[in-house]
């Protein structure tokens, strides 16, 4: 479904991400896990279209986008939602302004349809009446929620999310991530980028590993664990030493 | 050395963005039909927020040339001529010279910071990934605000600076009023008019794309907005210069 294939960009003499390669499949919660600044968000920005990587194939569906115009991207852009890092909404319109903004732009919708369709997102992120809410007054989990509403305004085959559950207290992580994994069950596929073991392994079907531009290691939480490259080892240790740390409490 | 070599590079490559969001800018002409409502909007601030302050600075400068003008016209016992070097200067140069400064401080700022902070805060990605063309949809509806409020703007400040001009030559030099506006209005020709109005449309359209094209390379976080805020006020507010001498220049030579 998606597929990278020797993928590099540079910012002038900056190496982001370093011929590296990647392929998630249809229906699937696929994790990008890595440390900070090791090129997740920008992996996500290339799989998306918003850049294009200086060389390397970006297939989605099988159609490679790392040459497309603006315009030529636009179909696919229909079939893609994205949860921004820091959420990216519109803080000059409200709630329902933000999530029906795509049906807007580009439906030629009917109104009464948008509402319906606003109100179906909104109460399926838990946020029922909130339409004329601004932005701003709105708490971070709450934010995060409208940027996953926005995000599936349009029934997308493909979510993108970009380290969804930083910043927020366990609580809203956790509904976040459920929220993640119902959106999945409906029958899209997931991207989520993280840097959060944890949340990896809860949600995850199949994790890949990047450190400093170039995807590490792929598979499932299984096989991660008993990874034998040393990178992944070290990043994966946390699991084992918060176990030992519960076992030495409870004992 | 070598870092004066790199640094001028980089401006040579930031013109080229600037030409290419310009070549984009007027390849969305054809739908812009779908900004007007953001126009209108974007019209009512630049109008509503530059008033008073266009109002102001015409005032002082008109005040300030009268005086000027006048004291050295007394010396040769011409300060009947107040009136009408006041109202050329004011149309001609001033004015539009004024409105300009004024409005790269005031709309620049503007423009820079709300396109700078959209950046930061991945705004204007969202708006691509939605398919939406960000220089159409924020960049447009400022140009064309810019360049329509500029003429009603640059009107206020000439009628203001030649009003006070008045006021204040009847005050000091005691030249009676009707005098002093009859003789700036028949000083004013077809030409001057046309003059002082075609620069506050070129400033507009000048000091509204450059302050855009500021805030849409902010990168980074804050401090990079801080600094692209003031970089667009001074580089819109150099524009303003150059390019009076440049018309100034053009229009001495041709009319
Ligand atoms: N527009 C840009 N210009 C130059 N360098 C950039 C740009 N965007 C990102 N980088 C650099 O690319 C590297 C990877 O950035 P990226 O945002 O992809 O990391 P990340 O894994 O998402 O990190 P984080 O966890 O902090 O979000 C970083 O070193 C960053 O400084
Ligand atoms: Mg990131």
């Amino acid at each position: 479904m998606i597929r990278l294939e020797n993928v590099s960009l540079a910012f002038g003499d900056k190496v982001i991400l370093d011929n590296t390669s990647l392929s998630i499949k249809k229906g699937e919660i696929a994790i990008i896990l890595g440390p900070s600044g090791a090129g997740k968000s920008s992996i996500l920005k290339i799989m998306v279209g918003l850049w294009q990587p200086d060389a390397g194939r970006v297939l989605i569906n099988n159609k490679d986008i790392s040459k497309l115009s603006e315009l030529e991207m636009l179909p696919l852009r229909r079939k893609m939602g994205i949860v921004f890092q820091g959420n990216a909404l519109f803080d000059s319109l409200t709630v329902k302004e933000n999530v029906a903004y795509f049906l807007r732009e580009h439906g030629g919708i009917k109104e009464s349809l948008v509402n319906e369709k606003v109100s179906e997102v909104l109460s399926f992120v838990n946020l029922e009446g909130t339409e004329k809410i601004c932005i701003d007054e709105l708490s971070g989990g709450m934010k995060k929620r409208v940027a996953i509403a926005r995000a599936l305004s349009f029934d997308p085959d493909i979510i993108f999310y970009d380290e969804p559950t930083t910043g927020l207290d366990p609580i809203n992580s956790k509904s976040i991530l459920d929220l993640i994994k119902r959106a999945s069950s409906r029958g899209a596929t997931s991207v989520v980028v993280t840097h959060i073991l944890n949340d990896a392994i809860y949600i995850g079907d199949t994790l890949s590993v990047i450190n400093e531009g170039a995807v590490v290691e792929t598979g499932t939480v299984y096989e991660m664990l008993r990874s034998e490259n040393k990178f992944v080892k070290d990043f994966f240790y946390e699991v084992f030493q918060d176990a030992a740390l519960l076992q030495n409490k409870i004992l | 050395m070598a870092s004066s070599f790199i640094t001028f590079k980089k401006k040579i490559l930031a013109l080229q963005e600037y030409s290419l969001m310009l070549k984009d800018l007027f390849l969305s002409i054809k739908s812009i039909n779908k900004c007007k409502r953001d126009a209108i909007n974007e019209m009512y601030l630049v109008g509503s927020q530059a008033f008073l302050l266009v109002l102001l600075g015409g005032a002082f400068v008109g005040i300030i040339l009268a005086l000027e003008t006048g004291y050295q016209l007394d010396l040769f016992g011409a300060k009947t001529l107040v009136g009408r070097t006041v109202s050329l200067g004011m149309v001609r140069e001033l004015g539009p010279t004024i409105t300009g400064l004024l409005l790269a401080a005031r709309t620049g700022a503007k423009n820079a910071s709300e396109l700078g902070a959209m950046q930061i805060s991945e705004q204007i990605d969202a708006l691509r990934a939605f398919g939406t063309n960000p220089v159409l949809k924020l960049v447009m509806p400022r140009t064309i605000a810019a360049m329509v409020m500029f003429l009603p703007l640059t009107a206020i400040a000439d009628m203001s600076g030649i009003l006070s001009g008045m006021v204040v030559t009847k005050l000091s030099l005691h030249v009676d009023t009707s005098f002093f506006w009859n003789s700036a209005i028949s000083a004013l020709l077809i030409k001057d008019i046309f003059v002082g109005f075609t620069k506050p449309i070129l400033f507009a359209f000048f000091i509204a794309t450059i302050s855009c094209f500021y805030g849409f390379n902010t990168r980074g976080g804050t401090s990079a907005l801080g600094k692209n805020t003031i970089n667009a006020v001074v580089v819109s507010s150099l524009t303003v210069l150059v390019l009076d001498f440049i018309l100034t220049k053009i229009v001495w030579e041709l009319l």
